[in-house]
């Protein structure tokens, strides 16, 4: 039996070192970012079982070839141009780099593939958010979207913060720090699975209806909404939403908050939804989707809360931070990355340190 | 020792004839003559002995009774001691020394550390998490109900995100030198995973895709 697994073990090591780890950096010709370097360090594939583990440690060093800021940048890394309908992307939002300078990003990831084929590593650009809220890329991922909201998310949360300061004082922004650390320390990461399309299970269904948080600055107000909740799952979710702006909406999506049955309450998704919702009129927009919970998770509520909105002219709406100061939405929203930079520099550099980053905004 | 509790016979007789230690030949005299019983007793024997001298006086010739008497007293104290180790005795825990458990306890501490410290985060994590469960009385931490089995499932842990199928990883991503902050999940089929660089503050999003 030894025997077997050490000519096991070194059969492994031979497929493993006997594959040649072929690694590119893939930049269009016209990218407003250039490789200016790029090391790979220990990028390496191990063989264990039926797959590969593919360790991607890159350090790229990036210039910013345009006359504009960058903001933010996404890239799609594949490991295997087969993976079964998987892909896999790394984005660095909240950056501010300005035209010419060089800027370091490290990928430091794990990926895991099937064993077939050659192993490789590819880097592509998907996106470069700037800071006039323009973009380049080829936007594969949709991340032009999720970078803007970031980026509108930190102008807002840098903003609340100057102002802070500026009408409280910095004993206000070091209680907002050390608040939001908090926030952040006590927020639990809530285990669950997501899965496309029908599910089937034989236990009994019960509809259970949305609860909304209303925001009164919102442009679309969620009029009723249900999933089906099976055991622990909850399932095709349904809201009805009226566009009570005067601007057309083409897209938005919807938080969804659960309560178990030990009363706690976390986020448990997102619902995005792509609309065409002209000012005044209502649409139900719904997903055949479903989370499912371990298995001792009874759900017990819903809640939904309107959290991104974006208008057919390419405006976004995203909640004020007086509507984010809701209780409910305090204790499971997570901060925005901003924010959670912020809190960093706080804890590295002291609150002197947070006030100087501030002001380079 | 009261005039209620007797002092047992044989003990009366190693009295009568001296031949018990001082300190419970002492506890025996502050005794007897409280008690009407054992007095009774210990008169009973000194006379048993009273009447032996005199028929030792008339011992035949090339018998000594003082050397017959040594013989007799430790044939009985040989009878007192045989009879202990046949009766049924109270068997006392074995005890460790504290040393030993010490030892071991430190050596099991080092292996259990050495292990733990060279364990991948995302394994640390993921055990971590069952410990919590099995704490908190989860029960299995991945207990999902069944799936149907086709398509691929995302799926959040506080070790990372990834992608599924049939019950296999397909697709995993996890970093390894950032702190893990948030994961969340679309349900058009994405999850992202949020880390933040402890030596560099930089913040990064990693994603998966499920369509």
């Amino acid at each position: 039996m030894r025997s077997r697994v050490l000519i096991f073990g070194c059969a492994c090591g031979l497929i493993a070192s006997g594959q040649t780890l072929n690694r590119k950096v893939n930049l269009p010709a016209d990218s407003p970012v250039t490789l200016f370097s790029v090391d790979w360090g220990g990028t390496d594939a191990t063989a264990r079982g039926g797959a590969f583990f593919v360790d991607v440690h890159a350090a790229l060093s990036l210039r910013n070839s345009s006359q504009k800021r960058v903001r933010a940048i996404t890239f799609v890394v594949l490991s295997q141009e087969v993976t079964p309908g998987g892909k896999s992307s790394f984005s660095v939002p909240s950056l501010d780099v300005a035209p010419g300078e060089v800027f370091p990003v490290g990928i430091d990831l794990r990926l895991l593939r099937s064993i077939a084929g050659s192993a490789a590593v590819e880097v592509k650009l998907d996106g470069v958010l700037f800071d006039d809220l323009s973009f380049y890329g080829p936007d594969n991922l949709h991340c032009r979207r999720t970078m803007t909201v970031w980026e509108l998310e930190a102008r807002r949360d840098r903003l609340y913060f100057k102002k802070l300061v500026e009408t409280a004082g910095n004993k206000a922004l070091q209680d907002a720090m050390l608040d939001s650390i908090n926030r952040q320390s006590d927020r639990p990461l809530q285990g669950m699975q997501m899965v496309r399309g029908r599910a089937t299970n034989a236990d009994p269904e019960r509809d259970v209806n949305l609860a909304f948080l209303e925001m009164p600055d919102a442009p679309i107000q969620a009029m009723n909404g249900m999933a089906r909740i099976t055991g622990s799952e909850a399932h095709a979710p349904r809201v009805e939403v009226r566009n009570r702006s005067e601007r057309a909406i083409r897209y938005l999506e919807i938080g969804w908050i659960v309560k178990d049955q030990l009363g706690r309450e976390f986020l448990a998704a997102s619902m995005p939804a792509d609309v065409n919702l002209a000012p005044g009129k209502t649409s139900q927009v719904g997903q055949d989707a479903a989370l499912r919970f371990p298995e001792r998770t009874s759900i017990q509520a819903m809640t939904g809360f309107v959290s991104t909105v974006e208008f057919s002219d390419g405006s976004y709406w995203i909640p004020s931070r007086t509507s984010l100061n809701d209780s409910k939405l305090r204790r499971v929203v997570t901060p925005s990355p901003e924010e959670q930079r912020l809190t960093q520099i706080y804890q590295k550099k002291g609150l002197g340190g947070l006030i100087e980053e501030l002001k380079k905004f | 020792m009261t005039a209620a509790s007797h002092i047992p016979e044989s003990m009366l007789a190693l009295y009568v004839s001296g031949d018990l230690p001082v300190w419970r030949r002492a506890m025996i005299g502050l005794h007897v003559p409280r008690c009407p019983q054992c007095r009774q007793r210990v008169e009973a024997y000194r006379a048993d002995r009273a009447g032996i001298r005199e028929v030792a006086a008339e011992m035949p010739d090339g018998v000594n009774w003082n050397r017959l008497a040594a013989e007799m007293t430790a044939n009985i104290r040989v009878g007192l001691a045989a009879g202990e180790c046949v009766a049924p005795r109270k068997r006392k825990p074995a005890s460790m020394g504290w040393r030993p458990a010490a030892a071991m306890a430190g050596l099991a501490a080092v292996l259990v550390g050495a292990w733990w410290l060279n364990m991948p985060p995302s394994t640390t994590q993921a055990l971590s998490r069952a410990v919590s469960a099995i704490w908190n009385g989860h029960g299995s931490v991945n207990a999902y109900p069944a799936h149907d089995g086709r398509g691929l499932v995302v799926e959040l842990s506080s070790a990372g995100i990834e992608l599924r199928e049939n019950g296999s990883t397909v697709l995993g991503v996890s970093q390894d030198q950032a702190k893990l902050v948030d994961v969340s999940v679309s349900v058009q089929g994405s999850a992202s995973a949020r880390y933040v660089d402890d030596k560099t503050g930089q913040m990064t999003i990693t994603s998966v895709y499920a369509q």
